[in-house]
């Protein structure tokens, strides 16, 4: 009956055409503003399209920040943290799900109870840390305080227990030690909850604003999140020049994100069922 | 691309040069030695980027790394930097807050380095100077000054048919001159009036008779029926609708108004020209006059000075180069680049010269009626109540007076408290 | 797969062995567990477990300029019962969060509408939708700055093509906090309704089809079959949205924020959240004693909410 579905579809569709357009037309006008010269960003009434197409904006990024170095220090922050979480978080919440030691259980409530600690009661002991370390404006600081997680732990271990319990069995009577167990059997059966962890790390370390602004103040070890809140310049706010940097600093996600959009939106969906 | 990997490569080559080094020199030997000087104005880079080289050329083991912050974070970042005893070798400072720096000892005293240089302090405003030295020790030379000019759009003001400003300007006029340049039709105002203390009210205050601390550091002269005069000169100037609201440049900025053709005057400092004269928009249209005159003639002055950093891991280099950085052949760079005025006495003319098109010798002129930028020995403790009180004056939460009032308590309270 | 054969084999085998061996044995998977935890364990606890006991410390301290800190007793937390900026700031941040619930309601109806059945365009509604969640809360901030601007920014252009006057949204105190309140909405909208179009998946068919064979249109439909058997997800995605919310920052930040003390945003007094007043105190005015101070205020207010909203589950969460 593909009439009848016509028919009862069209005004879902006006719904979600409002709404699509409410989504993304923020970002279309920061595209638009980003090709526009000044003075026709502060024209009023303002301009849709630009009159002239004006690309600059995007090479008066690079003159403003250094955005390569920050782009840099973006990406390693975020692989570092992501591999870090994934390896850290999947042994201890094996060892959660199907070890058996004294305190186990205490053990997982200390963890549990990190989760519900909001970040700005660890901030300023962690700032203190990294400045003993000698830490402060360096890689090492962006990375390692994001290398562990309270909250990866728990949704690996809970993945881990909705699996079955066979394989590990027969590879355990057969003489296979737990790391054989866990490298060679559970990692390979935990990859959709691996895959989820990974895309909320990937996105939380990329758009974290805080804790990098707090930490690296030297703007070539800067992420791009905390180089763009510098790039709002001390006297001349440049409107399309911000949008062009702003639009660089979220393209690498938005493309990565369109590009795996299955993944990305069945992660998401994954961690809603195992919270 | 190539350039950054480059600079990556060159970067990871110290670094091991350095371990190889075995550390631990403290750098005297001769060896290589790297220092980081930090700055917040970005239109002065080039200039300060010339110093660092012209150093090297003289000390060819010293290498001066320019670090630029921009000046929202530049001293948030300064201050955790030097808690955690990270905090560049060489940066700039300010007035209000030498006090704080010196007494804690965050600074190397330069009197050593400044006769081993042979600096004549005499080439420097006295004022500046002085605003530097703490318990007879100087901690740094004065690298620049500034002062605050009528900057105002030509255009607007021959397209209204108001005669351009001139030094014979009164309060007055320049109400006038404002209303007649406001046109709501177009969003055009007279003058942005933000609440401002060194490019704005403190310039009125004085000209108005006013004082914000007293001689003896120990009162706040807010409370003065003078002050309040000085204040209600701005807060007039948005009740009449001349300039934008406080809302409005808080969404865009008054030197972008400006900047647009928004707003035709501006009290800015001399920094200003720089990024005036390299703005497209704005070529031909602008120039500067002098401050208009109250009960009398006044400007703000004020300078930074090159200090040098005590925890140092090179502190000889360091005060060496802070020195340096402030010296005769420096000054004569920086005034040539036309960023800001050289404290240096003589290398004034350079910077009036370096933009022609604007009349940069009233920033000069104004300089015999000038008045130190008001300071105690913990500035930022009583501005912080002066930015909240009189942001409510400036929207109209609260009458002129009252905030001015109130104010002057919270100030004298905060004096209290220094020792 | 010859392992599998030997299974029988090998159990009683080892269910023969001896005591010790099997005491050695469970020692010997204890020696594996604790293995397994510590890395994460040990840098749980250096960064975030002993971190909030230093932080209590701190909260019970004063800071000078440079570092070093004095201890002062409860003084923080007497100043900050009569502290104005800080209840001003927790009201805010209350409202904040309620607003942004708000968008709850909003992505439940958008998850049933997107799973409609035989909708074309399905996967393109939910790309989109999902944008906003992927970009760069610190780009985001600076748009919605750039569109909200009162004099040349488009949301008033668009409002004055239908004859009404805008405001100065974010520079205005009456306004500010709800328009921030809507970019919450905005980056949250996506995120939640994948979370409920999954929900929705999950709900069994033939409900629905007993439900048709009864009469029940669907807006009947949806509230005695989808919203009961979807109020797990209703819950999860409540909690984690108002602790979110409870924490803003990065959209304050950058909205409200301003450049420069001379040009602050008048609506930052009145507007400005528990987080943004932790960050101006601990790193601004480097007052981290206070500021520790603040973040447990905000610990309590999210345990206290959390309490609350799991006490409320029993009335209206349904467990199948």
């Amino acid at each position: 009956m593909p009439e009848r579905v016509a028919r009862r579809t069209w005004p879902v569709h006006a719904v979600l055409v409002v709404g699509a357009l409410v989504m993304v037309a923020p970002l279309v006008w920061e595209f638009l503003t980003s090709v526009k010269s000044f003075g026709e960003s502060v024209r009023v009434p303002p301009t849709i399209l630009p009159g002239t197409w004006d690309w600059s904006n995007y090479t008066k990024v690079f003159h403003s920040i250094p955005f390569g170095e920050q782009l840099l220090n973006t990406v390693l922050m975020t692989a570092g943290r992501t591999a870090g979480q994934l390896l850290l978080c999947s042994m201890a919440a094996y060892a959660f799900a199907r070890l058996a030691f004294p305190g186990r259980d205490v053990i997982f409530m200390l963890f549990l109870s990190v989760l519900m600690v909001p970040s700005q009661l660890f901030l300023i002991p962690q700032y203190q840390i990294m400045q003993e370390l000698g830490w402060l404006n360096s890689l090492q600081a962006l990375i390692v305080p994001g290398v562990f997680s309270a909250f990866g732990t728990f949704l690996l271990r809970q993945f881990f227990l909705s699996l079955p319990k066979d394989l590990e069995e027969a590879a355990g009577l057969d003489g296979a030690n737990p790391l054989r167990i866990y490298w060679h059997i559970m990692l390979p059966l935990a990859r959709p909850g691996l895959v989820a962890l990974g895309i909320l790390t990937v996105l939380w370390s990329w758009n974290d604003l805080m804790w990098p602004l707090v930490v690296n103040n030297d703007p070539e070890q800067m992420t791009l999140s905390a180089g763009l809140a510098t790039l709002k310049g001390e006297h001349f706010t440049d409107y399309p020049v911000l949008m062009a940097g702003s639009l660089l600093a979220t393209l690498p996600v938005i493309v990565v994100f369109i590009v795996m959009q299955r993944r990305v939106l069945e992660g998401i969906a994954f961690t809603g069922s195992k919270g | 691309m190539s350039n950054r990997w480059w600079k990556v490569l060159a970067a990871a080559t110290v670094v091991v040069s350095a371990a190889a080094c075995g550390g631990g020199g403290s750098g005297s030997d001769g060896g290589p030695v790297t220092l980081t000087y930090a700055i917040w104005d970005k239109d002065q880079q080039p200039a300060m980027e010339k110093i660092a080289q012209e150093y090297t050329k003289a000390h060819p083991n010293v290498t001066v790394k320019v670090q630029l912050t921009a000046n929202k974070e530049y001293w948030t970042k300064l201050q955790t930097a030097v808690t955690g005893g990270s905090a560049p070798d060489v940066f700039w400072m300010n007035g209000p807050r030498i006090g704080l720096y010196a007494a804690q000892g965050v600074l190397q005293p330069l009197d050593e380095q400044i006769s081993a240089a042979g600096a004549d302090t005499a080439a420097y405003p006295k004022s500046l100077v002085d605003l530097y030295t703490f318990e007879g020790k100087k901690y740094g030379l004065p690298k620049d000054y500034d002062t605050i000019g009528l900057w105002y759009n030509k255009t607007l003001f021959d397209a209204a048919g108001v005669k351009h400003p001139d030094a014979t300007w009164t309060w007055d006029d320049l109400k006038a001159a404002a209303a007649k340049l406001t046109d709501p039709a177009k969003g055009q105002y007279g003058i942005a009036a933000p609440a401002d203390s060194q490019a704005n009210y403190y310039n009125t205050i004085f000209q108005a008779g006013g004082t914000v601390i007293s001689d003896d550091g120990k009162k706040s002269g807010f409370g003065d029926p003078a002050t309040i005069e000085g204040l209600k000169f701005w807060v007039d100037l948005i009740k009449a609708g001349s300039s934008p609201t406080v809302q409005q440049m808080s969404d865009t900025e008054p030197t972008q108004l400006f900047s647009s053709g928004k707003v035709a005057m501006y009290y800015g400092g001399s920094w200003e020209a720089n990024g005036f004269a390299k703005n497209a928009d704005l070529t031909g249209k602008v120039d500067v006059a002098p401050l208009p005159k109250g009960k009398k003639q006044a400007v703000v002055i004020h300078g930074l000075a090159n200090v040098a950093y005590a925890k140092s891991k090179n502190p000889e280099e360091a005060a060496d180069f802070a020195v340096f950085a402030s010296g005769k052949q420096a000054q004569r760079i920086q005034a040539e680049a036309g960023a800001v005025i050289s404290a240096y006495q003589g290398t004034q003319d350079t910077w009036v010269k370096a933009h022609p098109q604007f009349n940069l010798q009233a920033f000069i002129d104004q300089v015999p009626n000038s008045v130190p930028l008001p300071r105690s020995k913990n500035t930022s403790a009583w501005t912080k109540h002066a930015e909240d009180l009189l942001l409510k004056a400036w929207t109209g939460e609260k009458d002129v007076a009252d905030a001015a009032k109130e104010l002057a308590k919270a100030v004298d309270e905060e004096l209290g408290k220094e020792k | 797969m010859t392992t599998l054969e030997e299974v029988p084999v090998a159990a009683p085998q080892r269910a023969v062995a001896g005591r010790p061996a099997r005491k050695r044995l469970r020692r010997r998977e204890w020696l594996w567990g604790f293995a397994f935890i510590a890395p994460n364990g040990l840098g749980l606890l250096a960064f975030y477990i002993w971190p909030v006991f230093q932080t209590l410390y701190y909260s019970f301290t004063e800071w000078g300029a440079f570092g070093g800190h004095t201890w002062i007793g409860a003084e923080n937390y007497v100043k900050l019962v009569s502290d104005p900026e800080v209840s001003g700031a927790l009201k805010n941040t209350l409202l904040y969060a309620a607003l942004v619930l708000l968008g709850v309601p909003i992505s439940l109806v958008l998850a049933a509408l997107i799973n409609t059945p035989g909708l074309r365009g399905a996967a393109v509604y939910r790309v989109l939708y999902f944008l906003p969640v992927v970009t760069m809360p610190a780009a985001v901030g600076m748009v919605w700055r750039w569109l909200y601007n009162g004099d040349i920014g488009l949301i008033n252009h668009v409002l004055s093509l239908v004859g009404i006057e805008g405001h100065h949204w974010v520079a205005d105190p009456r306004f500010a906090l709800y328009a921030t309140a809507v970019v919450g909405i905005w980056m949250t909208v996506g995120y939640n309704m994948v979370i409920f179009a999954a929900g929705l998946k999950g709900i069994p068919k033939d409900l629905y089809e007993a439900a048709e064979l009864d009469g029940a249109g669907p807006v009947r439909q949806f509230f005695s079959i989808t919203l009961p058997m979807l109020s797990p997800t209703a819950f999860f995605v409540t909690v984690l949205t108002s602790i979110g919310a409870l924490q803003v920052f990065d959209v304050i930040y950058l909205m409200l924020g301003s450049n420069s003390a001379a040009l602050r945003n008048p609506a930052i007094d009145e507007n400005q959240t528990i987080v943004f007043l932790f960050f101006e105190r601990a790193f601004v005015d480097n007052d981290k004693g206070y500021a520790a101070a603040i973040a447990f205020v905000l610990l309590l207010v999210i345990l206290l909410l959390t309490i609350v909203q799991f006490r409320a589950q029993k009335r209206w969460v349904h467990y199948a």
